[in-house]
C-alpha cells in the first residue's frame, strides 16, 4: 500500500509537474485538494515515505501548539500505534497567490478510548508552495473548535 | 594549473554567492520579524487600522485560538472591539521559500473584551507573500501553547 501512495502521490505531482504555472488556478485548486486527500490517506496507514514525497524539508508543523520538524513527524507517524480511527475531512477552501496556495479547512478526529469514542474537531491553515515542478507542503497548523 | 585557478575561481564565486543568499536571506527575516512587532504589537495594540489594512491582503485569513475563522474585514472589526489588548511576539523563526515566508513563534495576549478580561497564550504560524513589491500576511493562525 505504501507503493500505492507514493505511486498516487508521484503520478499526481508528475501531472501538476507538466502543465505547470500554466494550469488553471481551478485545476490548481483540485491538486492541493488531492494532495491533502493523500496526506491524510498516507498518515492513516502510517506511510511516512509516501509523506515524505509532499512535504517540504523545511516543514513548520505544529500540532497541539507545539512545533516540530518534518522528521519529528514522520519518525510518529512511521511508529505510532495510535488509537487514532478515522481522520474524516471537512470542507476546505483553497486559495492561489501564484505559486503559493493556502488551504484552510476543518476535519475531525475519532479516537477509540476504553470508555467510549472521543470525536474532535480541528480547523487548519496549510501552506504549500510550488518548488522544482511540484507543490510541498511548507506549513501546517491546526487548532481544536471550540463548541 | 590552468583548471586549478578555475576551480579556485568558482569555489570563491560559489562561496561569494552563497554568502550573499545567505546575507539577503537574513535581511528579509529581519524584515518579517520587525513587521510581525510593528503589525502585532503596535497595530493590533493602538488599532491602527491604516497599517493593519496595509499589512494583510484582501484575501487573507485568520483562524484564532478558539477556531474560529476570520476574514481580512472581520478581523480589522474584532481588533476595534477589544476595549484594550496586548500582544506580544517572540521567539520568532523564518522560513524562507522564494516569495513566501512562513514566521513561527508565541504569542501571549492580554487585554479586555467587553469588559472582560482575557489572557492568551500559545504559538502563531503566519504565511507572508512578497507582492507588489512588499510583504502582505496572507494567513495566520493562533493556537493554544501546547507544552
Amino acid at each position: 500500500m505504501t507503493m500505492v501512495v507514493a505511486w498516487f502521490i508521484l503520478g499526481f505531482a508528475a501531472s501538476l509537474s507538466a502543465s505547470g504555472q500554466q494550469m488553471a488556478e481551478g485545476g490548481t485548486a483540485a491538486g492541493i485538494r488531492a494532495l491533502e486527500q493523500a496526506w491524510t490517506v498516507g498518515q492513516s496507514r502510517h506511510d511516512s515515505h509516501a509523506l515524505n514525497l509532499i512535504f517540504d524539508n523545511a516543514l513548520v508543523y505544529v500540532e497541539y501548539g507545539k512545533l516540530v520538524t518534518k522528521g519529528e513527524y514522520l519518525s510518529r507517524i512511521k511508529h505510532e500505534s495510535s488509537q487514532l480511527d478515522q481522520i474524516v475531512m471537512g470542507p476546505m477552501t483553497v486559495r492561489t497567490f501564484g505559486s503559493t496556495a493556502i488551504v484552510v479547512g476543518t476535519y475531525s478526529e475519532k479516537r477509540g478510548r476504553d470508555k467510549g469514542l472521543e470525536l474532535k474537531r480541528w480547523r487548519f491553515i496549510d501552506t504549500w508552495v510550488y518548488k522544482k515542478g511540484g507543490w510541498v507542503l511548507v506549513a501546517a497548523s491546526a487548532v481544536p473548535v471550540s463548541k | 594549473m590552468r583548471a586549478l585557478t578555475w576551480i579556485v575561481v568558482l569555489t570563491c564565486f560559489g562561496s561569494a554567492a552563497g554568502s550573499a543568499q545567505a546575507a539577503y536571506d537574513s535581511d528579509i527575516a529581519s524584515k518579517l520579524i520587525a513587521l510581525e512587532r510593528v503589525g502585532k504589537m503596535q497595530a493590533w495594540q493602538n488599532k491602527d487600522m491604516k497599517t493593519l489594512d496595509t499589512m494583510f491582503d484582501d484575501a487573507f485569513v485568520y483562524v484564532d485560538s478558539q477556531g474560529r475563522e476570520l476574514s481580512k474585514s472581520e478581523l480589522i472589526a474584532y481588533i476595534q472591539s477589544f476595549d484594550s489588548l496586548q500582544f506580544i511576539a517572540e521567539a520568532m523563526t523564518v522560513q524562507l521559500h522564494g516569495d513566501t515566508a512562513i514566521v513561527t513563534g508565541l504569542y501571549r495576549m492580554k487585554g479586555t473584551e467587553r469588559k472582560k478580561a482575557f489572557a492568551r497564550r500559545g504559538r502563531f504560524v503566519d504565511t507572508w507573500l512578497y507582492k507588489n513589491g512588499q510583504w502582505v500576511a496572507i494567513a495566520s493562525l493562533l493556537t493554544p501553547d501546547g507544552n
